[in-house]
């Protein structure tokens, strides 16, 4: 029972970061209608600039400027090349991004090298928050859930209350009238970006301390949450956010689990020709863990081809 | 264009007369030219016809390989087929998987699509290392070439004449399948899938149809890697693999013809040449799709083929100078750009770091000159061609928007 509590709490947590990640991927698409491969990417970009400024100002400094650096790589990335390229249509832009994620994965392993840095979680937040029958959990796991948390209820906030919030969510729905009224739309896209990329890179400084921070991450977190964005829908940030938990807490959940599917097929007195045939049959859910995601967005495909929350296209 | 069947004929000259032209390791970098040419033009059916962007492709890629090495071992290492039928193994598997995998990928379209397709991809990269009795584990599955109809192929030679006749075979099938109604049709769904719908089309089929096709002809690629090297291993899954097909089809264009195979070609060659010369190429390939993208969106071949069909009226004495112009321009800014990337790459690689003692940085050698990393001289030298190169395109480019208005 208490395995299963863990598992459930650190699934919440790895599908709140999931969610911090493809809620700025979401929030893009929503806007710009750009789906920005690169994305994942300003997560590694995020970990790794922390970690080489966590020696020279400390943990708290480091994943606070962390997220303002990739926020300008961000604006960068959008001013001089995605409006560049803007006029060759969404495919373009996709495109682009997707080389800019090769350029930043391939600098990162010029730079630091091929293999995972030693960025750790700071001694004064390395200890036991709570411990259930003798298992201790991490305070620095419910740490990056409370700052995941904490974000939503700023942006939603923001986007909700404010008048930029308004003028955001209404360059979203109807640019040219915004424009019209006389705000700078391209400057609203530009911040988006920026903002899109600042949450990721503080996704990666706070999680690149936990998980590690190796020159992989990008493609492997990326892949996490494109499945996330076609389970939940794209646009939809209730659906991203389901998505991101279901994902998060199914995967975190199997990963403890040693359920074959032999011992299905062991009650219908199959299980004697399912060890036979193996392969699939007799793999551990435990080993399995890492393609259940992307079983479920088949199984999304089929049922529901939009998404959870998705519109119809 | 009225030369164009004449430059082929050449090229296809060149090809069959190469085994005599040029040493082995060329020909053995040919026969992985080859391979990725066909490797694009496959992709390229998919993304530059269908308008689909598959960012997975090393999977059918993957797939036709492990079918070779698997068919090539059957009963007992004689073979399911001769050697030289082997890819049609390849091809099969390949056909039988993408209908699977388009199934799914199909049922969205656009940045969907793209997302699902990566995602299969690195679902079966996930399984591969688990499924030790088709993937062979870290070690992979190898295998040998068996004599058949007389030819040994145990020499390149004979490998790279395989190579060529199924390259050269699988891209005629595909400029004939393009002509098809079904080809045609392809094109229809990338500019408007709702009125296909809409004329009474099943575009799920169709497209489940097309991706089944491209990811036949990708395995017949992965068939001939896999009986080039006589193995596979599941880094033939790796995400790599799609990368470079993607990176490589549009650097070429995908909405020429042979733009995706020129690209997969071209980029193959530089990476066989330079990979003793650099050890970022991967970096140097981003960067060049990524310029490609932002000023040659049809890609190289694209735009060279959209300027001989729509001269620009300047004359042709005008339109190499101002060609040559920019080049040597762009020479210049590369030159720089490639000195200080190579330069850093240098200082930031581990056997240099770890030859750096107490303020002690010792000088590095590139491009035959000794430069010391904590003077400004080689990050000036670096820099300053860069910037001067691309003064001199800005000015070219200028030039040009000048006369066009004095024309205007």
């Amino acid at each position: 029972m208490d395995q299963i509590l863990f598992a459930l709490l650190n699934g919440t947590i790895y599908g709140l970061l999931l969610f911090m990640v493809s809620a700025g991927l979401t929030l893009i698409f929503g806007m710009m209608g750009v789906l920005n491969f690169a994305h994942a990417s300003f997560y590694m970009l995020g970990a790794y600039f922390a970690y080489t400024l966590q020696p020279l100002t400390g943990f708290w400094l480091a994943i606070i400027l962390a997220p303002i650096l990739v926020m300008g790589v961000g604006i960068l990335v959008e001013r001089f090349i995605l409006r560049h390229v803007h006029e060759h249509g969404h495919a373009h832009e996709l495109l682009v991004t997707f080389g800019l994620s090769v350029v930043i994965a391939e600098m990162i392993k010029m730079v630091y090298g091929k293999f995972a840095v030693d960025y750790r979680v700071p001694a004064e937040l390395n200890f036991a928050a709570f411990s259930l029958s003798g298992i201790d959990y991490p305070f620095y796991r419910l740490f990056m859930g409370g700052i995941a948390v904490v974000m939503f209820i700023a942006i939603y906030l923001l986007l909700t209350k404010t008048r930029v919030g308004i003028v955001v969510r209404s360059a979203i729905y109807r640019p040219q009238m915004v424009e019209a009224l006389g705000h700078n739309v391209p400057m609203v896209f530009m911040g988006v970006f920026g903002i899109g990329a600042a949450l990721a890179g503080l996704a990666g400084a706070v999680a690149g301390a936990f998980y590690t921070t190796n020159p992989n991450m990008a493609l492997e977190l990326g892949v996490m949450v494109f499945v996330v964005v076609v389970v939940g829908g794209l646009g939809s940030m209730g659906g991203a956010m389901a998505a991101s938990l279901l994902i998060g807490i199914t995967n975190s959940l199997a990963v403890g689990s040693d359920f074959r599917i032999a011992d299905i097929l062991t009650w219908i007195g199959m299980g004697g020709w399912a060890d036979e045939v193996g392969g699939l049959l007799t793999m551990r859910m435990s080993s399995l863990a890492a393609t259940l995601p992307f079983f479920i967005m088949l199984l999304v495909l089929v049922l529901r081809p939009s998404g959870l929350m998705g519109e119809k296209e | 264009m009225k030369y164009a069947p004449l430059l082929l004929l050449v090229t296809v000259a060149v090809l069959i007369a190469l085994p005599w032209l040029v040493s082995g390791s060329m020909l053995n970098a040919a026969v992985q030219m080859l391979i990725s040419a066909l490797f694009a033009m496959a992709f390229g059916l998919l993304c530059g016809q269908a308008g689909m962007l598959s960012f997975g492709h090393a999977a059918y890629f993957g797939v036709g390989a492990f079918a070779a090495v698997h068919a090539m071992n059957a009963f007992g290492g004689e073979g399911l087929l001769p050697t030289p039928l082997l890819p049609l193994v390849g091809g099969a598997s390949g056909l039988v998987s993408g209908l699977l995998a388009g199934y799914f990928s199909t049922k969205r379209t656009g940045v969907y699509f793209a997302m699902i397709t990566l995602a299969l991809a690195e679902l079966l990269h996930a399984l591969a290392p688990h499924l030790k009795t088709v993937f062979g584990g870290e070690a992979g599955v190898s295998s040998f070439r068996m004599p058949a109809w007389g030819i040994g192929f145990g020499s390149l030679n004979d490998v790279y004449f395989l190579t060529l006749v199924w390259t050269l075979v699988s891209i005629g099938l595909l400029y004939l399948f393009s002509k098809t109604p079904l080809g045609r049709l392809a094109l229809g769904l990338r500019e408007n899938a709702h009125r296909l719908r809409f004329l009474g089309y099943n575009t799920h089929a169709l497209g489940t149809l097309i991706f089944a096709i491209s990811a036949m002809f990708a395995g017949i690629a992965g068939a001939l890697q896999s009986m080039n090297i006589e193995a596979a291993n599941y880094v033939v899954l790796e995400s790599h693999i799609s990368t470079a097909v993607v990176l490589n089809s549009f650097i070429g264009g995908v909405r020429v013809f042979l733009g995706p195979a020129i690209g997969g070609a071209v980029m193959t060659f530089f990476g066989h040449v330079s990979s003793d010369l650099t050890r970022v190429w991967l970096l140097y390939q981003g960067i060049i799709f990524v310029l490609v993208m932002m000023f040659l969106p049809r890609g190289i071949v694209g735009e060279l083929v959209e300027r001989i069909r729509n001269p620009s009226g300047e004359g042709l004495a005008r339109t190499i100078s101002t060609l040559l112009a920019r080049l040597a321009s762009l020479a210049i800014a590369a030159f720089g750009a490639v000195f200080l990337i190579e330069f850093l790459q240098r200082v930031l690689s581990p056997e240099y770091r770890a030859g750096v003692t107490e303020g002690n940085w010792p000088d590095i050698a590139l491009f035959s000159y000794d430069w010391a990393p904590l003077s400004v001289l080689p990050w000036a030298f670096g820099l300053g061609l860069f910037g001067f190169g691309i003064a001199l395109v800005i000015m070219v480019n200028r030039r040009v928007a000048a006369r066009k208005e004095a024309q205007a």
